[in-house]
């Protein structure tokens, strides 16, 4: 009797340790305080390795290789397609990362579960160099866990050639275009698109808006294609798509090859992000960490990396020397456009939705 | 000192056979039968917010399940693999049978069904997205023919799944079948011939009863990975369509759901095991 | 045998070929679209070379394909001869449970795998790939090496064993070498499953410990070029040549012992 109840005690004591892993163990006043004191605090020398985790397509060609040879490490560069990707492998506990490029709502993520490590400022001498309307972001005050890195927006991306340019995501639902049409692989992205299509935030918990937006999707869905992200830039290309919700620097990028490519922002609104890096706590090369970020930090460096992949740069030392530079958004084209925030437990109810539109 | 261990060991023939045993168990006890048992835990424990579970007791992954959206992926899930198993016997079987009469063919043929069994299924798939992209090959070939001016819609269509399913899991049919067909002794067939039956007759009420050990295992070999299947949904359907596969898979990356894709999971093992079950019962009569 | 079974025989194994045909043939095509044909080149083989992050995913296939193979092969040697040779309590049982990971869907195996590092809080990496693709290939091997032990004959040990050579001896002088085909052949089904695996390994890989698979994954979903088709052709290649020698193996070993 007693060896069983030990046994059951330990079991239960096991599942409860590792039940506590995914929530942040302070509280966010605890967590702000504990935070001000470690970025205070000095770090080692710069490491001989870093490991970064990206999107794909978001550096220059030569932004890593430069690094490198400058700063004498040895970079490993994996790529994601999606905040969710990188948020599952974080969660779920690969612990090998030093930088990861989180959207907005995303950021928020990793500071709730407390993955998100300080910032060291004193270690980024470039700081200047951001623009204030990038300092200090609704989803992280004061810059604590994240330095600015690009912005962009979720539009139409669309074959000028073969289609009339579209003005509104009610082009979707247009059968004359029907298969030819793409919407991106992310909930997020397409239940936004048809709740700002009906006037609402894209970030609604409304019961009522939410099931008009699942309707309007499903009804967009029969002209669709697919659900595909960033990789139907090369569809675009070869004329299997013709119009396609897609970032504005990817359709840039796929311009290169292809130029009666255009892009347009609906003019219902669609999403503004903005892409931060941050250093997870596991990091073990925090250091060589905060020397990237200075590096990408030098204007010459970003404006390369921003005139590459096409997106916005929030800074403005290097929006001066861009040879393409996106122009900051005007107050009223701000109107239309939402940041994306964190839905806390009403992902469930986002999830569902998501899972009826894809198996309807 | 070994000569010591040689006869303790003969003297406990059950500690020999457990002592081979025991690495290999050891190994699948560790990381098979224990991770099972927490995923079944986990099946009944509320969410966390972010991912993971939170301590406590509930039921609500498996109530989830019933909503009718889920159901309806499994339903749709089910009747692929049933269609893709149908679909695969009807084309492998006569293929199987072709190679046990192929006198010195054989060796190139079977080497010939072997290999793309041994080739990549990711490799596969893909070579599938390149023939029926919308300017992939046969498109361009059919266009070039003259025979349709505007491409077909291939990629991105159940159609594609299904051809992706059927082109993926042919030859675990094909193989067993064959093996089955092999070991018919021929003067069965002769002596029914003698007796007056006719081809047609001899293939239904001798070969084929005969072969059936081999068609069970096959249909078993591509009903259960067809069962399971979410790549090939996911590269060759557009990610438009769901199957239980990628409904689990979705619950641990974007949904962050631990919970109820742990209870899909097991719901999902249940089934397999069910029916591999009913199909051996069934082989055996 | 009718002639259409012959003539639908070989439609079907035409079609059964034919995407990894093209797929191939494309592998050397100039133009990067791959909608025509422009001309023979071997450039993209030549970039394969270039991209640090397909040989990285190359030598870690390798190494997590071998040292998988190793271990698995191992214990399911011994798990077959357990089976084969001996009476214990349970083994029935024991002979169907082995069945268990072989029909249950990857995606199970992968998904309670990765809950269990989570829960144990194992870092993920080459060692839990390594982990993940022993726990299903000991089942495969089991099937592999029984099938082989069932035809083999036990008098060879037992007459060696009357002629004064212990267990150990016997088994290391008589059996091993009888048995060698089937424990080929399995080493081979396992490293090849291995190579391949896909869905398993994504659940379990950490940083910068991608696969051959994982890498190609993301090509296709990514940016369709050539390069894939050189990498696949290679693969294709290598695991004909790999089977080619296998066959040959267990031909001329079963040739030698008539």
């Amino acid at each position: 009797m007693h060896r069983r109840e030990l046994l059951r005690r330990t079991i239960a004591l096991g599942i409860l340790s590792a039940c506590r892993r995914l929530q942040d163990t302070l509280t966010p006043e605890q967590r702000t305080a504990a935070d001000a004191t470690e970025a205070a605090e000095p770090l080692g020398p710069v490491e001989k390795r870093l490991s970064i985790y990206n999107w794909s397509d978001y550096v220059a060609p030569d932004t890593i290789s430069n690094f490198e040879k400058e700063f004498g490490v040895k970079v490993t560069y994996d790529v994601y397609e999606s905040n969710e990707e990188m948020l599952a492998k974080l969660l779920t506990g690969a612990t090998g990362y030093d930088l990861v490029f989180p959207s907005s709502y995303a950021v928020s993520v990793l500071k709730a579960v407390g993955i998100a490590s300080p910032i060291h400022r004193q270690y980024l001498t470039n700081w200047g160099n951001i623009a204030p309307l990038f300092l200090d972001p609704p989803f992280d005050q004061g810059n604590a866990h994240t330095v600015p890195w690009q912005w962009g927006v979720t539009g139409l991306a669309f074959r000028s050639d073969k289609v009339d340019a579209p003005d509104s995501w009610a082009v979707l639902q247009d059968s004359r275009y029907r298969g030819k049409m793409t919407q991106m692989d992310d909930g997020r992205d397409v239940v936004g698109s048809w709740l700002r299509y009906r006037g609402h935030s894209l970030n609604s918990e409304d019961p009522a808006e939410l099931a008009r937006a699942e309707a309007d999707a499903i009804a967009a869905k029969k002209n669709l294609k697919a659900y595909i992200s960033a990789p139907v830039k090369g569809q675009l290309i070869s004329g299997d798509v013709w119009i396609a919700q897609l970032w504005n620097g990817d359709a840039t990028q796929a311009k290169v090859e292809q130029p009666n490519i255009g892009y347009v922002v609906p003019k219902e609104g669609c999403t503004i992000w903005e892409d931060s890096l941050v250093i997870p706590r596991s990091a073990p090369h925090k250091r060589a960490a905060h020397e990237f970020m200075n590096y990408i930090l030098r204007p010459d460096v970003q404006a390369t990396i921003s005139d590459f992949t096409g997106y916005g740069t929030p800074n403005s030392a290097a929006l001066k020397l861009m040879q393409h530079p996106v122009p900051y958004p005007t107050a009223d084209e701000l109107r239309r456009l939402e940041l994306q925030i964190d839905l806390g437990r009403d992902t469930a109810v986002w999830d569902q939705i998501w899972t009826e539109i894809k198996s309807a | 000192m070994r000569r010591r261990l040689l006869a303790w060991f003969t003297r406990r023939p059950e500690a020999e056979a457990w002592a081979l045993l025991g690495p290999g168990t050891f190994w699948m006890l560790v990381f098979f039968v224990v991770p099972v048992i927490v995923m079944c835990a986990y099946s009944f424990m509320p969410r966390g917010t972010y991912g993971g579970v939170d301590p406590g007791f509930t039921l609500e992954a498996y109530t989830r399940f019933l909503h009718p959206v889920y159901l309806v992926i499994l339903e749709r899930t089910f009747v692929i693999a049933v269609l893709t198993t149908a679909f695969c016997v009807l084309a492998g079987y006569p293929v199987a049978y072709a190679i046990t009469r192929s006198g010195k063919w054989r060796t190139l043929l079977l080497f010939l069904v072997v290999l793309p069994f041994w080739t990549s299924f990711l490799v596969r798939t893909f070579a599938m997205i390149f023939l029926m992209r919308d300017t992939g090959l046969i498109n361009t070939w059919l266009i070039g023919l003259r025979v349709i001016r505007q491409p077909i819609e291939m990629l991105y269509t159940p159609f594609a799944v299904f051809a992706g399913l059927v082109y993926g899991y042919l030859p675990f049919l094909i193989l067993p079948v064959y093996s089955s067909l092999e070991k018919i002794d021929p003067s069965l067939l002769e002596a029914a011939e003698v007796l007056g039956a006719k081809p047609a007759a001899r293939f239904w009420r001798v070969t084929l009863p005969l072969s059936a050990p081999g068609l069970i295992a096959g249909s078993l070999l591509v009903f259960i990975p067809a069962l399971g299947s979410f790549l090939t949904s996911d590269l060759l359907g557009g990610a438009k369509g769901l199957l239980v596969g990628n409904l689990i898979q979705n619950q641990f990356s974007t949904a962050r759901n631990w919970p109820f894709g742990s209870a899909a999971s097991l719901i999902l093992m249940t089934l397999v095991l069910v029916a591999a079950l009913i199909y051996l019962r069934v082989g055996r009569e | 045998m009718p002639r259409w079974v012959v003539a639908f025989t070989a439609i079907v194994l035409f079609l059964m070929h034919l995407p990894v045909l093209v797929l191939v043939a494309f592998s050397f095509n100039a133009s990067k679209f791959s909608v025509s044909w422009t001309g023979f080149t071997l450039h993209w083989y030549q970039r394969l070379l270039e991209r640090e992050d397909i040989l990285a995913a190359l030598r870690a296939s390798l190494i997590v394909g071998v040292s998988a193979t190793v271990i698995a092969t191992a214990c399911g040697t011994l798990i077959a001869l357990a089976l084969a040779r001996h009476r214990f309590r349970g083994r029935t049982l024991y002979e169907g449970l082995v069945y268990v990971p072989i029909v249950t869907p990857e995606i199970v195996t992968g998904i309670s795998l990765l809950i269990l590092f989570v829960f144990l809080r194992v870092p993920l990496g080459l060692l839990t790939i390594t982990i993940a693709h022993v726990a299903f290939s000991i089942s495969f091997v089991v099937v592999v090496v029984l099938a082989r032990l069932a035809g083999m004959d036990e008098t060879l040990e037992e007459a060696a064993m009357t002629l004064g050579a212990d267990e150990v001896t016997a088994f290391w002088k008589i059996t091993v070498p009888l048995l060698w085909p089937g424990i080929i052949s399995a080493a081979l089904l396992t490293f090849i499953l291995s190579f391949d695996d896909f869905v398993i390994t994504s659940f379990v890989a950490g940083s910068g410990s991608s696969t051959l698979p994982l890498i190609i994954y993301s090509m296709v979903r990514r940016n369709v070029e050539p390069s894939i088709n050189a990498i696949s052709t290679l693969i294709v290649i290598g695991t004909s040549i790999m089977l080619y020698v296998a066959e040959k193996l267990t031909r001329e070993d079963t040739r030698a012992s008539t």
